[in-house]
Formats: structure tokens, C-alpha cells, sequence
């Protein structure tokens, strides 16, 4: 390229290097996105032909009580995962942010759930908050003498239950970036405060906090995608339930095409959660040069 | 401040590294110690693990590994990762080569496609996708585990292609003058001088697919194909009660993941800070 040398490739050469990620992207991305679209105006329970149906779907969708009610959960989802698993996040890094003996095994011990399936997590977390036998309910009732409720059986706590294990999982993932953004930050700064005689709640919010925005933002975005993706531990804990207390979008994709056969409802519903994510991202865009000031 | 003062302060640091990591850790150690309860005890209260220390101590992992076929499913599932992440080298690698050190009609377009398909949740697709697989006859067998992340690779093809754009042109050229064409070039000059990267892609792209669930509940009917976590959901419903045996399997499952993981562990954080996403 740059070298002065004549070009060591024919015009054809790169074509075929990259010739199977463009396989993959057109076969399992852009195709099946294009093909869910199509499919989102028709009604087909995979056995018998599909029926154009136009509009019907989304119609349906905005219509039904049910599906307004898995979008508020899909939402509430994102409003208690999110903030959570950032302060959290957050917090652990500004702990962990220090040259002391052994942090390296520390940093490591808080990120190992980030590693662990959705899987393994959703049934030891289940085991933790059985009611009655669960250790959890049972620590509370002996030391405390306080009842603990149906964490996951109950429509109040079932969905947060979920999004705050979700946050344990996770939280060692935006530790290990907010470390990656503290690890960044001039110390020059801190030296200068030094001199200004400023204390730690000051350092950490006028020369922290500011200079971690471009962090934080891309934390916000990671996050929220992150949030979407909530089907591996809704499935293993609650499966929705009970009655449809947990169920998020995702998780209702799943159900109406591979439990209900509704091929074209699902993809209206993936659709759906396709926008949302993109008005999101987008929504991120614009404002981010409203608070991410400082690039340095 | 003082000497003492430092080492009090110090002291502080590692009581509250110590409370949080154990909070963040005990579920882990529940799940080890339920392992060790037999059925009989799971029920109890107190909690007692009756078969810590004794000669049954091991027992549910005999019933789990040998009468549930768990190792028959970690087989599997090491087969289904590594295959996948075996793929995500091959296929990421070209790709970033092509987009590090060649010029083509379409590079742009097709790097910002798959930036920009990268965030798009695998519910958004899975529909077709399915469809997809039926189409080719490819249910009940691990080819939808493995090939759709043996071709697609964007977080990998993002790692690569920033090592590759940081390694020195003169390599290039030296090998140029002895008459290298592209292949070689890739294939003697690039690839061994990537092993550290390549190393860090395989290990978090072997994580990522041991760990998936959608998928195998989809694609597997038959159990002898299931992987471990599918294994663990289907357990999971037909067993609700047996805890000691549910959280036995699930030792089991995340075991070789630890291991992998504290050897390599350098590799896995920074791998998977560094464009900050996952796969």
C-alpha cells in the first residue's frame, strides 16, 4: 500500500480474503434482517403457506394489552439494569483503581460472573432466592426475623430480581472499562488539585467524573444494547413468568416463534425491538455532544 | 501522612476489597458447597453439606457425570466452542488482513456494514435464521452452533485489523522483494507474529459460544447432541427440585471456563475491553 514497492496483490486478492465475512454478514445478518421484515406482514405458523396479512401484526401488537405490557417490561428492565450496573460498575473501579499487592487477583475474582453462562448463573441465583429453603430467605428470617418474598414467583419482584442478578453478572464488565478510562486520565490533574488543597469528593467530581464522560457514554450505549439481550437469564430463571410479569421482548420473540408457531408475530416483535434500538443509539448520538465534554 | 496512618488506611483497603469480592464470589462458593449435599439434606435447615469430607463427598458428581451423561455433554460442547472459535480466527483474520493493508472498491461500505450490524441483538434475527437452517436440513445437528460464528466475526475483525495496521510495513516489503504475493505474505509474515491476538480471540470466542443458549435450545432435539447449557435447562425442567444435582451440573459446567480463564485470564480481560463488546 504505502511502500513504494509495486503492488503485491491482484484487484481480485481482497475479495477473496474477505470473502467469508461477507458470506456471513449477508447469509446470517443482513439477509435474515430483510427476510424478518418481510415476514413481520405475514401470518405463518411454519406448517402451513404463509398469508400476506399486511399491517395485521403491528396492528395486533399495538393493540394488545399483553404486548404494551412486555414493552413496559422491556423497558423497565433497561431503566433498573442499566443505571445500576454503571454506578456499580462505577464504584468497584474506583476501588479496584490502585497499585496496591494482590489487586490483580481482586480484579479478576470481580470480573470471573462476567464469564460465567447466563445459564449457570440463573439457576444458582434461583437456589439463592428460593423461598422458604433458599439461603437468602433463611438468613433473613433467622438473624433479621424478616420474611422475604417469592423473589421470583411474585409479579412485583419477579422482573427486577432478574435485572439486579443480571447487574451482578455484569458489573465486573463496566468495572474493567471504567478502569481502562480511570487508567487514562493524566495524573497531572490530580497533582494540580494536590496543590489546590481539594479532597476526594472534589477530585472525584471535578476532575474524575468530568474526564470520564467519554467513558461513561460509551459505557451508556454497551449498556443498553447489553440491557436487550435479557432472553438466556429470563429463560433460565422465570421463563416469563409468572404469568407474563417477566417476559421482555426478547423473551416473547422466542415465545411466539418457537412455542406459539406465530412467525410473522415474532418478527413484528423483533422488528419492534429492532427500532428501539436503533432510535436509541441514534438518541445517543445527538446528544452526546451535550454532556461528553471533555476529549482530551 | 504517616507510617501508621498509611497502614491503617491500607488495612481498610483490603477489608472492603475483601467484603466486596466475597459478596461477588459467594454464589460461586454456594453453589460448590451445595454440590456436596445430598438429597436428603438439600431441604434442611439449617444448611448442612453432609457430603463435604466424607467418602460420598463426590457423589453427586458421579451421578451427574456418569448417570446424566454430563460428559458426554462437555464433549459436546467443547467440540460446538471450538469449532466456532476455530472459525472466528480463520474468517476475522482474512477479513481484517484485506482491510488493514489492501484497498478495494467496497472497503468502507462493507466495514461500516458490519459495524453496523454489530449491535444488532440475535433475537432480531433468529427467526429467519431457523428458517434458514430448516431450509438446508440442518436441524438437530450442530452446523447451526457452529458455522454462523465461524463466519461472523466483527469484534474479532476489529481486534486484528488494528494489530495488523500497528506492524510495521518493512516486514512487508522485505517479504515482498523475496517475491511474496498476498497469501504468503498472510500466511508466513502475519499470522505467527499474531499470536498473542489471535490467541485472545479464540479464548474469548470459545467463552462466548460454551456459554450460548439460544441457539442449542433451538437447533438440538436429541440429547446425545445437547450441549451443556441446553443440557442444564432441560435438567432443570424434568429435576426442579434436585438442587444438589441441578448446581452439580452446573459446577460442571463452568469448571473448564475457570480453568481456561486463570491461566489466561491477561488475555480475556483486555480482549474483551478493548472495543468493549463481547463477540
Amino acid at each position: 500500500m504505502k511502500s513504494g514497492l509495486s503492488k503485491w496483490y491482484r484487484p481480485w486478492h481482497p475479495f477473496v480474503f474477505v470473502a467469508p465475512l461477507i458470506v456471513g454478514l449477508f447469509l446470517f445478518r443482513l439477509g435474515p434482517m430483510v427476510y424478518a421484515f418481510f415476514l413481520s406482514f405475514n401470518r405463518w405458523n411454519i406448517i402451513s403457506p404463509p398469508v400476506w396479512v399486511g399491517l395485521s401484526n403491528y396492528v395486533e401488537l399495538f393493540t394488545s394489552d399483553r404486548f404494551l405490557r412486555i414493552l413496559g417490561n422491556t423497558l423497565r428492565y433497561s431503566i433498573t439494569y442499566v443505571p445500576l450496573v454503571m454506578i456499580i460498575g462505577l464504584g468497584l473501579a474506583l476501588i479496584i483503581n490502585r497499585r496496591i499487592r494482590g489487586i490483580a487477583f481482586f480484579r479478576a475474582a470481580f470480573f470471573s460472573p462476567v464469564i460465567t453462562s447466563a445459564v449457570a448463573i440463573g439457576l444458582i441465583w434461583s437456589w439463592i432466592l428460593a423461598p422458604r429453603f433458599g439461603i437468602l430467605s433463611y438468613l433473613a428470617r433467622t438473624i433479621f426475623g424478616i420474611s422475604t418474598p417469592a423473589f421470583l414467583a411474585q409479579s412485583a419482584t419477579a422482573l427486577t430480581t432478574v435485572a439486579v442478578v443480571t447487574v451482578w453478572r455484569m458489573s465486573g464488565y463496566v468495572m474493567i472499562i471504567y478502569l481502562a478510562g480511570l487508567q487514562e486520565i493524566p495524573s497531572t490533574f490530580y497533582e494540580a488539585s494536590m496543590l489546590d488543597g481539594a479532597n476526594a469528593w472534589q477530585k472525584l467530581r471535578y476532575i474524575t467524573l468530568p474526564l470520564l464522560t467519554p467513558t461513561t457514554f460509551f459505557i451508556l450505549i454497551i449498556s443498553i444494547f447489553e440491557s436487550f439481550k435479557n432472553f438466556e437469564i429470563i429463560y433460565t430463571m422465570t421463563r416469563g413468568g409468572p404469568g407474563i410479569a417477566s417476559t421482555t421482548i426478547s423473551y416473547s420473540i422466542y415465545q411466539n416463534a418457537f412455542v406459539f408457531y406465530r412467525m410473522g408475530f415474532a418478527s413484528a416483535q423483533a422488528y419492534v425491538l429492532l427500532g428501539i434500538v436503533s432510535l436509541l443509539t441514534a438518541a445517543n448520538f445527538l446528544l452526546r455532544k451535550r454532556w461528553v465534554k471533555h476529549q482530551y | 501522612m504517616t507510617s501508621r496512618k498509611l497502614i491503617t488506611r491500607r488495612v481498610l483497603v483490603y477489608i472492603i476489597l475483601g467484603t466486596i469480592g466475597f459478596v461477588l464470589v459467594f454464589p460461586f462458593l454456594w453453589m460448590i458447597a451445595t454440590s456436596f449435599t445430598s438429597g436428603r439434606a438439600i431441604f434442611r435447615l439449617p444448611p448442612r453439606f453432609d457430603l463435604m469430607f466424607t467418602p460420598q463427598m463426590f457423589d453427586n458428581y458421579i451421578t451427574v457425570l456418569r448417570d446424566y451423561d454430563f460428559i458426554l455433554y462437555t464433549i459436546n460442547s467443547t467440540v460446538v466452542a471450538g469449532s466456532a472459535a476455530l472459525g472466528q480466527i480463520i474468517t476475522c483474520s482474512l477479513a481484517a488482513f484485506a482491510f488493514a493493508r489492501m484497498k478495494f472498491p467496497g472497503r468502507r461500505i462493507l466495514f461500516v456494514l458490519m459495524l453496523a450490524t454489530m449491535m444488532i441483538p440475535l433475537e432480531v434475527t433468529i427467526v429467519p435464521e431457523f428458517l434458514l437452517m430448516m431450509y438446508l436440513g440442518w436441524l438437530d445437528s450442530w452446523a447451526p452452533l457452529i458455522v454462523p460464528s465461524f463466519f461472523i466475526g466483527t469484534f474479532g475483525t476489529l481486534l486484528l485489523k488494528e494489530f495488523f495496521e500497528n506492524m510495521p510495513l518493512d516486514l512487508e516489503d522485505a517479504a515482498v522483494v523475496d517475491g511474496a504475493t498476498s497469501f504468503t505474505l498472510y500466511r508466513k509474515v502475519y499470522m505467527p507474529l499474531s499470536k498473542a491476538p489471535l490467541a485472545t480471540l479464540f479464548i474469548i470466542a470459545f467463552v462466548n459460544n460454551w456459554n450460548e443458549l439460544l441457539r442449542p435450545l433451538l437447533y438440538i432435539d436429541t440429547r446425545r447432541l445437547m450441549t451443556l447449557t441446553v443440557a442444564l435447562t432441560t435438567f432443570q425442567s424434568e429435576y426442579e427440585a434436585r438442587w444438589n444435582l441441578l448446581l452439580t451440573g452446573s459446577v460442571v459446567s463452568i469448571v473448564p471456563l475457570l480453568i481456561v480463564y486463570v491461566f489466561m485470564q491477561r488475555f480475556i480481560i483486555e480482549g474483551m475491553t478493548h472495543t468493549g463488546l463481547k463477540t
